[in-house]
């Protein structure tokens, strides 16, 4: 199901078209860079994605509310509708080349997209951003758990930050203008090479913070 | 280190069309690594990217030698093979990577460094996947210009991304081995016979002294 979803996304790839002489000319790489998106659900009941003009669905369930991101032709608008027990809402999104868009559901049939154009990709070390979702948290933060080092902060409402890390076993605390909010959460032990987000999210109790691995369908 | 330790390992090389054309590393390197003892197999695919490597792709030329045997290059016909599938049919002891031009995008103003992330991570994995060890050779300096608009600025940006990324295979740096316009090219990016016996040599150097050799030679 995912397959047939990246491809209704997927109408129109950058394609290659070699030319023919000698050695035949090939192109040394595409004519633009690669988009992707994905998508998350950050309310409390599950959600199905459905791209625009396809049968193809996603399900994003509470206990799994991220999916991976998928590519996307670029410069396009990627339209979908996003639809649970009690919703139905239109999401549409344009990515240009080279950028990974994230459209988070929020309650209420709101959604919010956050972009990034990342230039850390490194397979020896982790990169972990942290996503602003919760305009109720001002100068959100993020710190590594009971020590008080702080590895994000003053990140406003729909921004994003993103920063290399060592590979290791992390817990974070999230922090509202400076105060934690909330538990601790646990990210397990990074892996090199790999992308992770936190997003700090609207929740019953005050914000929230969802985890999701930024790892490409493919 | 000496070139030892590559005697009796098996490898695989796969690459673009630096290793698809008679007079090129499927024969300098291929002769080089066979001299030392190794049981080689290189296959070149002319224009092929990492990605290329995940599945079968058609590809307008390309070359495959085995062993001591005489390089078969091809035309229209050829085309890559899943990585997967050369893993399990040759068992190679290492698996040796020469990507590089074909992802640098010479031509075009921006690198294409998201493209060319989700392609050399899409290949690293699918070989770590298999527990094979693996080395990464990066492009060389090419001449300024010439038909793929090779340029020293882009070269160095490909090796340095190409260093960061190709984990957890060894990265060969190249532009270690020569200086821009050192080696004579036919069109900018191809070299003459001698520009890839003077590559293939210092490969073959350098390939002796990664761990993922060592490895392989110790176990």
């Amino acid at each position: 199901m995912k397959r047939a979803l990246i491809a209704a996304l997927a109408t129109s790839l950058p394609t290659l078209a070699p030319h023919a002489a000698g050695i035949p000319l090939y192109p040394t790489g595409p004519a633009e860079d690669s988009a992707f998106v994905r998508f998350v659900n950050a309310t409390d009941a599950a959600l199905e994605i459905q791209a625009a003009g396809s049968q193809a669905k996603l399900s994003l369930p509470t206990d799994k509310p991220s999916s991976g991101f998928m590519p996307v032709a670029a410069n396009k608008p990627v339209k979908g509708t996003l639809t649970g027990a009690d919703r139905r809402s239109d999401v549409a999104v344009t990515v240009k080349p080279g950028e990974f868009a994230t459209v988070i559901a929020l309650a209420k049939n709101a959604s919010l997209v956050i972009k990034e154009s990342p230039d850390d990709f490194n397979a020896m070390r982790a990169s972990l951003a942290f996503y602003n979702a919760d305009p109720a948290c001002r100068q959100a933060g993020l710190r590594a758990a009971g020590r008080n080092v702080g590895i994000f902060d003053g990140v406003g409402h729909g921004q994003a930050k993103r920063r290399l890390i060592n590979p290791v076993a992390v817990t974070v605390e999230l922090t509202c203008g400076g105060k934690p909010q909330g538990s601790p959460r646990e990210l397990g032990a990074l892996e090199a090479g790999q992308r992770y987000t936190v997003l700090a999210v609207p929740g019953p109790q005050g914000t929230r913070t969802l985890f999701a691995n930024d790892a490409l369908i493919r | 280190m000496s070139l030892s330790a590559l005697a009796g390992l098996s490898l695989l090389i796969l690459g673009e069309s630096h290793l698809a054309a008679t007079g090129s590393l499927i024969e300098a390197l291929h002769d080089d690594l066979v001299k030392q003892g190794a049981q080689v197999h290189s296959i070149g695919a002319c224009g092929a990217g990492a990605q290329d490597w995940l599945a079968k792709k058609k590809v307008d030329c390309g070359g495959d030698r085995v062993g001591k045997g005489k390089a078969v290059i091809r035309g229209a016909d050829a085309t890559t093979f899943p990585i997967g599938e050369l893993i399990a049919a040759d068992k190679p002891d290492v698996v040796v990577v020469i990507i590089g031009d074909t992802m640098a995008a010479y031509d075009k103003s921006a690198f294409p460094k998201t493209w060319a992330w989700q392609s050399v991570t899409a290949l690293t994995r699918a070989i770590s996947a298999t527990r094979t060890r693996c080395v990464w050779v990066g492009p060389p300096w090419g001449k300024a210009g010439g038909r793929y608009n090779k340029n020293d600025e882009r070269v160095r940006l490909m090796s340095t991304f190409l260093a960061t990324n190709v984990a957890p295979c060894d990265y060969v740096d190249s532009l270690k081995f020569s200086k821009p316009g050192e080696w004579k090219t036919t069109d900018g990016q191809h070299f003459t016979v001698a520009g890839y016996k003077a590559w293939g040599a210092a490969i073959t150097q350098a390939l002796a002294n990664t761990p993922a050799v060592k490895e392989a030679h110790a176990k």
